[in-house]
């Protein structure tokens, strides 16, 4: 099963008026590694036609991007008051 | 005077457990989560050990919505084509059985719970943004704009603490801090898993896995362990090697794990329910982070406490037990009226007391053997050549076992002197 039908799984109450995190486009533009595709479970970061697309709305709140990212392009912050990834087992 | 003796930004084992031990003492307490209903985006990689937990919730085990006991404990090394496995079930796990599986959404709502229970102010939903600081101390929670007085704050942020690092309460994250993370929990009918793993209803397994079937210098671990009706599984990555690697995608190590023959034959039929993921705090002794400072403290994962030595992980039992140590500094601070670092250092005076610090101080290093060649790459290959060699009947003559850990060293290019260094590395750091 692919991680994009894995996600479809799960329920997220998404904020269309703040994305919790965002990225700095210059930044990825010349970045050596995107390590971000590679790191990120949620595939929320891919290439395309070698431009770094970024969606914030699959994200399930790891944290693991802000740590991958070591060019400083990654801003991280909490979704709003009960927005974001709402998970039924844990 | 402030409107709160404590609040407590975030509703998991460490935060509700500070709420409880507070508000069982008749501190006046706020206990927020981000997440509503509280717990609703936290995830658990393994056993909750209960003992802490007894001292404020006694006989948590009887009312808590608990998966299963853990009676069965494996340890795996995976290859390629093998599994060698070693379980061990024993009687002895049941004398004072504190071990369970959990799901954490229902759990931490029941910990959330209890602390409202107790007397504590829950308000979930609502996001922190940031400390509130006067005069170089902190004084409160900024949300909304709006700053929500208290004498002492309690960070239980969990493993991605945004507001402790970006009001500079603790320092950012590096590759060695963390894992990531990944985790499915498969549905299967309670029957199928007792078959499967021995067990009866309120039995329960637990394993990990070293993953030596990775290729690359990747190297990552596995867990599995059953609920009552489902079985959560997945991958804990070292960030610093996926890093190095550079080609090799987080999730595809997820699916190799599930998709390995001993794997799968344990989950087949099973239908995905969750996908997840998490940070893992691996820091270690060597790496924590300050713990506390003018009017906070910081508990549970975000304050890097969290252990694994290869065969156990510990990580809910630590932030419980770290709650409950920061909940007896922020009573002894009211009733001195003494919010200062020095007064709140008594948190770190207890800790290093404690069994939390002290585990991690004896197995400090431990990361080494734990992300070491010996444990992912060397054991699994030689165990599998040589085990596979002497169980295979090919109708050639059997050799002997020396011989064929001699064979299986030159087959793995493994030399005896490196054999023996990491071995002394395991032995010593274990």
């Amino acid at each position: 099963m692919k991680v994009e039908e894995k996600l479809s799984l799960l329920n997220y109450k998404t904020d269309p008026e703040y994305a919790h995190i965002t990225i700095k486009p210059p930044i990825c533009a010349v970045c050596p590694d995107h390590f971000c595709t590679f790191a990120c479970p949620a595939k929320c970061y891919t290439l395309l036609n070698g431009k770094l697309n970024f969606k914030y709305e699959d994200c399930v709140e790891c944290g693991t991007c802000f740590v991958a990212c070591a060019h400083g392009s990654v801003t991280w912050t909490n979704p709003k008051g009960a927005h974001g990834v709402k998970y039924k087992f844990g | 005077m402030s409107e709160f003796d404590v609040i407590v930004v975030g509703a998991g084992p460490a935060g509700s457990s500070a709420a409880i031990k507070l508000a069982s003492e008749k501190m006046n307490v706020l206990l927020v989560d981000r997440a509503d209903p509280p717990g609703s985006k936290n995830i658990s990689g393994g056993v909750l050990w209960g003992n802490d937990l007894e001292k404020i919730v006694p006989n948590w085990n009887k009312m808590a919505p608990v998966e299963r006991y853990i009676t069965s404990k494996g340890v795996g090394f995976l290859t390629k084509d093998s599994s060698i496995d070693v379980n061990i079930k024993s009687r002895k796990f049941l004398q004072g059985v504190t071990g369970y599986s959990v799901l954490r959404v229902k759990f931490d709502q029941f910990l959330a719970k209890r602390a409202e229970s107790a007397g504590a102010m829950l308000v979930s939903g609502v996001t922190v943004e940031n400390l509130a600081f006067k005069d170089g101390k902190v004084i409160g929670v900024v949300q909304e704009g709006d700053t929500i007085t208290a004498d002492t704050v309690i960070l239980a942020e969990g493993a991605n603490p945004r507001v402790a690092i970006d009001s500079g309460a603790r320092r950012p994250i590096a590759d060695q801090d963390v894992a990531i993370g990944i985790k499915e929990v498969v549905k299967l009918p309670e029957a199928t898993i007792n078959e499967r793993f021995g067990l009866t209803s309120k039995e329960g397994f637990a394993g990990e896995y070293a993953l030596g079937f990775l290729e690359d210098g990747v190297e990552a671990g596995g867990f599995l362990y059953t609920n009552r009706e489902s079985i959560s599984l997945g991958v804990v990555i070292n960030m610093g090697h996926l890093r190095a690697d550079d080609k090799t995608y987080s999730f595809d190590i997820m699916d190799q794990f599930t998709d390995h023959p001993s794997i799968a034959s344990l989950i087949e039929n099973g239908k995905l329910s969750e996908y997840s993921a998490h940070l893992v705090v691996e820091g270690g002794y060597n790496s924590f982070p300050k713990q506390y400072g003018n009017g906070y403290m910081i508990v549970g994962d975000a304050a890097g406490l969290s252990f694994s030595n290869g065969l156990m992980i510990q990580g809910m039992n630590y932030a419980i037990a770290s709650g409950i140590l920061a909940a007896e500094t922020a009573i002894e601070a009211k009733k001195s009226s003494d919010f200062s670092e020095k007064s709140l250092s008594r948190y770190k005076e207890k800790l290093m007391e404690s069994f939390v610090a002290k585990d991690a101080y004896n197995f400090k290093g431990i990361e080494e053997v734990t992300w070491g060649k010996l444990a992912h790459k060397i054991m699994p290959s030689l165990m599998e050549d040589v085990l596979v060699n002497m169980f295979l009947t090919d109708g050639t003559p059997k050799k002997h076992l020396t011989e064929l850990i001699r064979k299986a060293m030159k087959e793995n290019n493994v030399k005896s002197s490196d054999l023996l260094m990491e071995g002394y590395k395991m032995i010593r750091r274990m």
